[in-house]
């Protein structure tokens, strides 16, 4: 297991992403310390920003374990594809942009784009999130494409954004366009949605057991299902069930809860 | 101009066009001015020169943020400059059109030269747009009121509409008076679209939450409940591909007024949505613009149909058009790292102020003070802050040191772009007073101090 | 004085007839000449093959359209960045280049001289910018003057001459190169979202066909004696069977042929040589074009060669980008530009696994191997519709070896692969000819007299690239090959070592070519433009030509010109 203990409080952006598994993999201590990383616009070493303590008991697949607060270090576990990372305190954006297997756990709330174009891997935040969780790149059609994202407390707007496989479960509320442009997947949300859920989704599937301020004009719905499988899991509903978005000749399934939402039974006149 | 070299009349200018030409020396800052001890004291370029090169050298993370208020040739240094000192460089995009560049990047944009529309387009939308205030000269020049190869102005239909409301409010006063009682005339919001929406004529909409005088031009006025736009654009989408809607009304508008309107936007020859910042602020921002692309987009199906953001600064889009060809992005670009990375919300400068990451700040030709969230503005204010600025502004006075320029397009001359990407020169009218360089010297001036100061560092 | 001596070189320079002779190449102050004195700086070249430096007749680098391409596409850039460096500026990639970056890399290939195909008028102030802050090269522009209102007019009401005169002012209005023609009348009629479907549709609203436009302005071209041909992007672009609109263009302007000199180019090939009815049956009309290419020589062409790689779409020709993207669904960005043009911007992926673009990766491959004299047939991508320019290297190695064909032969899909002609076409260019499509034969095209060859005179520019093809057949070791293309050993422009081992060692700017027409009564036609021009256009007159000084390194070519 490798710590790190933050020096100090970063007051400018930490460019981390030599902070991941793969890139500490079978690296001494001073070699770790050696590493680059940014500071502003300062390149410096891990070692000028961190104690680094790397027990003996080394295995194939490093574990980094993070003590402190390190909400301005973004990137942190970008790209990794084995070991875990564990963050004990806020964690800053980008977190496991681009992961391709691992995992990461953090105690605290994470900053935004965390796990932004994911390939497989498991994220965990107990705190909050920020916004495009699972998200494509600007102007890229590709969001995540695999793995699991988890968030015990709330999200930000435009959970994801362009999604192609995988799930995302926020324990806790999530802003607006909660799964916009999304191409497949699933997204399960059991707070509250701020609205317009599914927003020129093409396909998935979006589960809403919460209050959702709205339901987009341009979906349909197809019936009422009492209970949804997520991720192998039976939600007790009941549910409506939607499709949408017909603006984009979507075939997205979009479940909102029916207890929490009795405005909705204005649809029921189409069943 | 007058004998004293003072301009006394500008013509063929709007009102805000002529405000800036006649009175811009009115309130200008004299010299470089320089914060000691609390106060700001005179200071000559030089002094002013190496303060603010100092600055940007000791920082770790500076903003340099403004540039829609000055040429292309200047905006070309300050790319240089955010590069040398690896600092974020941001233009005003961010707070106004960044939402509609965001769009772009999203799904494209059907668009044209602002001629096309005048020579071509049967159908007018103004969107959460203005151009009667904020754009005066927009539908004379452009739209409802000019003249093209195939389309006509549709000023005797205005002047008609005119004329008609006019005679109304005389009958209805004289039956007032004569009959002592309330005449009126059937409510004007008759069901379905006004008449001449079915014209062959040059026709105009408004949409908007309240009716300005622009709606009060237009053919016909269409008010939409406030952040409810994006739910509007994507039915008129389902609408437009033939489909079905399982509700009554949206955006407060009744389904069948929608599908009037569908029928005319597909029935035109050629029509263009402008679109302004109620689009871009209100609820969705970004998606907004993201859903009226994609509406413009699926009207290509049935007709030719066009899209443009009404720009408000006058070179915004040169801003983004120089930061996109020397950096591949257009606002929001991180340059901290060496080479330049771009992530609205992460890397611009609002969303940087108010984390209180930036330790220095170069504002040039724009007042972020006055228009930025307060959290930024109070952050602005805790660290090193220069001001390129011709004028006493609420940013200018906060600021450590100030360097006034001579105005671009006034004083110095340069390329600037309008809202539908055509670069125009902009003429040198007047000598700038002794002393006064331009933007672009200035900033070349500060970069070469800088690479002064890296080197002896080093 | 500064003087360079490169010695011991292997020299192909067609344009004088050397091919592969050991020779000393001389310079001074930025030209090649006889001989210099001792103390020259010498450029060691031994074992290695000198050439002139490379030109691109067509690679859409600067200007509105390519800067509306980089800014749709962020996620173009993400991947491939360069970092600043004490000599060079940052920048992106990967399709869409950044025009520091475009410098920098076409430098480090060699390559000397780019030509950017197409700007719109009203916007060329653009492209000039643009162009300002590309470094590393020598460049100049085309603008779009096809379906200019003022072209159609004059070409419908048989002025000739007037037309020439006017267009001798655009030229210099926008300090442009050539008369570019992209699906003439084709973006006439998309200003109301039509098209014209063959080269006797006639044009909406003006009563003139393509083959009208087509015919007018190569007489035009003629009376203005202008160095390069027409330039033209054939109508019917990317449609399956368009092969025989690219051979009624070509047959169009046969009696207006002069001696045996070309009176058109006709640009990426590729795109416009594709047999069948649609996309399930589409097949190479590389056998026909080349054929009648073998006999004729009024018509030059350039490939368009397809890459395997993601990349962007652009061009001036709105009707058929639109296509596109209905074929892709991929994003979309139309640009139409009041009284001259159009154009449209769409994000596309070129696969091995698909049986279509398989077919167009071999179809320039089989045109500019069946075609014998390599003075017709130049290399290009288009860059980047068929690929980025920094895939050069690649295509010469395919190009001069059937080893590096058949590597990718066999990855593509098999419908593909039988369909193919590559595999019966044993024929590998040598380096000779290589350097005829890459340089000699792109100025000879230009009519740049001054580049594309080592004679006494030209300007310095020229290429190292370390292969030695008395040890190594190139054809053989072709990923040597490329590698060598890839990273020249030297890059010398205007007489300068500006790249070392593929690295920039000196930064500099080129200048700016732009043909500067002598006519007879310049007054009258200003008089004309100036009088119609509140009508057509929406800016004033006096802010639409560019004026002197905007240029940082202008090269005007002057010409007489018979009107």
């Amino acid at each position: 297991m490798i710590t790190l203990i933050p020096k100090r409080v970063f007051k400018f952006p930490i460019e981390g992403k030599n902070i991941s598994p793969d890139v500490f993999a079978k690296k001494s201590a001073k070699q770790i310390a050696a590493l680059e990383i940014w500071e502003g616009n300062r390149k410096v070493s891990i070692g000028d920003l961190f104690d680094i303590k790397v027990d003996s008991s080394s295995s194939e697949e490093a574990t980094i374990k993070i003590e402190g607060n390190v909400g301005t270090v973004r990137n942190i576990g970008a790209g990794m594809s084995m070991g875990q990372v564990i963050v004990d305190g806020d964690v800053g954006m980008h977190l496991g942009e681009e992961m391709k297997g691992g995992s990461i756990i953090v105690s605290g709330n994470a900053g935004s784009w965390a796990g932004s174009q994911m390939k497989d891997g498991t994220i965990e935040i107990k705190g909050n999130a920020g916004d495009y969780i699972g998200a494509a790149y600007r102007g890229s059609t590709k969001g995540m494409n695999g793995g699991k994202i988890i968030i015990h407390g709330n999200a930000g707007h435009e959970v994801g954004c362009f999604m192609r496989k995988g799930v995302i479960k926020i324990l806790g509320d999530v802003g607006i366009f909660a799964g916009i442009h999304m191409n497949n997947g699933t997204i399960f949300v059991q707070g509250a949605s701020q609205g317009r859920a599914g927003a020129q989704m093409t396909n998935g599937k979006i589960v809403l057991a919460g209050h959702s301020e709205d339901v987009m004009p341009t979906f349909t719905i197809e019936d009422i299902k009492a209970k949804v499988k997520v991720d192998g899991e039976k939600i007790e509903g009941p549910f409506y069930r939607f499709t949408g978005d017909l603006a984009d000749n979507g075939k997205g399934k979009l479940y909102v809860s029916k207890t929490k939402n009795p405005y909705l039974n204005s649809y029921e006149k189409y069943l | 101009m007058d004998d004293n070299n003072k301009i006394i009349e500008a013509r063929n200018a709007c009102a805000m066009g002529a405000a800036k030409f006649l009175n811009y020396s009115t309130h200008r800052t004299k010299t470089p001015l320089i914060r000691k001890n609390g106060e700001l004291v005179e200071a000559t370029i030089d002094e002013a020169i190496e303060k603010v090169a100092q600055i940007l050298v000791d920082a770790h993370y500076p903003i340099l943020y403004g540039w829609s208020n000055t040429s292309c040739e200047a905006q070309r240094v300050g790319v240089e400059l955010a590069e040398e000192v690896g600092g974020v460089l941001d233009n005003t995009s961010t707070v106004c059109h960044g939402p509609s560049i965001l769009g772009v990047q999203s799904v494209g944009l059907s668009s044209a030269t602002l001629g096309q529309m005048r020579h071509r387009a049967d159908l007018i939308i103004y969107w959460a747009s203005n151009p009667w205030d904020a754009h005066p000269r927009h539908p004379e020049r452009y739209t409802m009121f000019s003249d093209g190869r195939f389309e006509k102005s549709s000023w005797t239909n205005y002047l008609s509409k005119l004329r008609g409301e006019m005679s109304k409010k005389k009958i209805q006063r004289a039956s007032n008076l004569v009959l002592k009682k309330d005449f009126c005339f059937a409510p004007c919001q008759e069901e379905g679209l006004p008449y001449s929406m079915y014209t062959k004529k040059r026709r105009t909409i408004v949409v908007d939450v309240r009716k300005t005088r622009t709606a009060d031009a237009a053919d016909c006025f269409l008010q939409v409940e406030p952040g409810k736009d994006y739910e509007l654009l994507q039915a008129l989408r389902v609408l437009v591909n033939d489909g079905e809607l399982d509700v009554d009304e949206v955006a407060g508008i009744p389904v069948e007024t929608l599908e009037d309107l569908t029928d005319v936007m597909v029935g035109c020859k050629l029509g263009i949505l402008f679109f302004g910042l109620g689009l871009t602020m209100s609820k969705g921002k970004h998606r907004n613009i993201d859903a009226a692309i994609s509406l413009t987009r699926d009207l290509n199906n049935r007709t030719k149909f066009l899209i443009m953001p009404m720009r408000g600064h006058y070179n915004v889009t040169g801003a983004d058009i120089v930061s996109t060809w020397q950096t591949g992005y257009p606002f929001a670009v991180d340059l901290s790292n060496g080479y330049p990375r771009y992530n609205p919300g992460e890397t611009s400068a609002v969303d940087i102020l108010c984390r209180d990451e930036a330790d220095a700040t170069l504002v040039i030709a724009s007042d972020p003070v006055a228009h930025f969230p307060r959290a930024a503005s109070k952050n602005i204010a805790k660290h090193p802050l220069i001001a390129i600025d011709p004028e006493v502004t609420p940013t200018t006075m906060l600021a450590d040191v100030i360097l006034p320029p001579a105005f671009a397009g006034i004083e110095a001359e340069g390329t600037a772009y309008r809202m539908d990407h055509v670069p125009l020169p902009l003429k040198k009218v007047v000598e700038p007073p002794e002393g006064f360089l331009s933007d672009k010297e200035i900033l070349q001036r500060i970069l070469q101090k800088v690479r002064e100061l890296k080197r002896d560092m080093n | 004085m500064t003087e360079l001596i490169i010695k011991n070189g292997l020299v192909y320079d067609p344009l004088n007839r050397i091919n592969g002779e050991k020779m000393d190449i001389c310079i001074r102050d930025g030209k090649i000449v006889e001989a210099v004195k001792d103390k020259a700086n010498v450029v060691d070249a031994s074992g290695m093959v000198v050439m002139p430096g490379g030109i691109d007749i067509h690679s859409h680098i600067a200007g509105g359209e390519v800067d509306s391409a980089r800014l749709l596409r962020p996620e173009d850039h993400v991947k491939d960045v360069e970092v600043k460096t004490a000599l060079t500026r940052s920048g992106v990639g990967y399709s869409l280049p950044s025009t520091f970056t475009t410098g920098y890399r076409y430098s480090k290939m060699g390559y000397t001289t780019v030509m950017n195909p197409s700007m719109a008028p009203l916007q060329a102030r653009h492209t000039h910018e643009e162009l300002s802050d590309t470094p590393m090269i020598d460049k100049a522009t085309y603008p779009l003057l096809g379906d200019w209102w003022f072209s159609l007019e004059h070409i419908r009401d048989g002025l000739i001459k007037e037309n020439a005169a006017h267009i001798a002012w655009m030229l210099k209005a926008t300090r442009g190169y050539a008369i570019k023609l992209v699906n003439p009348g084709g973006l006439e009629a998309w200003g109301f979202g039509r098209n014209v479907h063959s080269i006797d549709d006639p044009v909406p609203n003006f009563g003139i066909t393509p083959r009208e436009i087509i015919r007018g302005l190569c007489k035009v071209n003629t009376l203005l004696n202008l160095p390069h041909t027409i330039h033209l992007h054939t109508n019917n672009l990317g449609q399956p069977g368009n092969y025989v609109t690219a051979l009624e263009s070509m047959k169009c302007v046969e009696d207006l042929a002069r001696e045996d000199r070309p009176v058109m180019h006709i640009t990426h090939i590729q795109f416009c040589a594709f047999k069948g009815e649609n996309w399930g049956n589409l097949s190479s009309g590389a056998e026909e074009i080349s054929n009648y290419i073998n006999n004729h020589s009024h018509v030059t062409l350039d490939m368009g060669q397809v890459v395997f790689s993601d990349t962007t779409t652009l061009t001036a020709d709105g009707p058929f980008q639109y296509g596109l993207y209905h074929l892709t669904g991929n994003k979309w960005v139309n640009h139409d530009v009041e009284t001259e043009t159009s154009g449209g911007i769409v994000p596309f992926t070129y696969k091995r696994s698909s049986a279509v673009h398989a077919t167009q990766w071999s179809i320039a491959l089989e045109i500019a191997l069946l075609i014998k004299d390599p003075w017709k047939i130049l290399m290009t991508t288009d860059h980047p519709n068929g690929g980025p320019f920094t895939s050069y290297p690649k295509i010469m190695a395919w190009l001069i070896s059937k080893g590096a064909r058949e590597k990718v032969l066999s990855k593509i899909n098999k419908r593909a692969r039988k369909k193919s002609l590559l595999p019966s076409i044993d024929r590998e260019l040598s380096l000779y000819e290589l350097a005829v499509v890459t340089r000699a034969g792109q100025a000879k095209a230009l009519g740049l007299k001054q580049k594309g060859h080592l004679g006494v005179g030209a300007d310095a520019d020229i290429a190292v690239y370390n292969i030695n093809p008395e040890r190594t057949d190139p054809a053989k070791k072709f990923v040597a090959a490329r590698k060598a293309f890839n990273r020249a050993a030297y890059t010398i422009k205007s007489g300068q070592i500006v790249v070392k081992d593929g690295e920039i060692v000196k930064p500099i700017f080129g200048k700016t070519y732009w043909v500067d027409v002598k006519t007879s009564m310049p007054q009258d036609v200003n008089d004309d433009i100036k009088k119609k021009f509140r009508e057509y256009w929406t800016v004033e007159y006096e802010n639409y030509p560019i004026r002197e000084g905007f240029l940082h390194a202008p090269a005007p070519v002057t010409v007489k010109a018979e009107v």
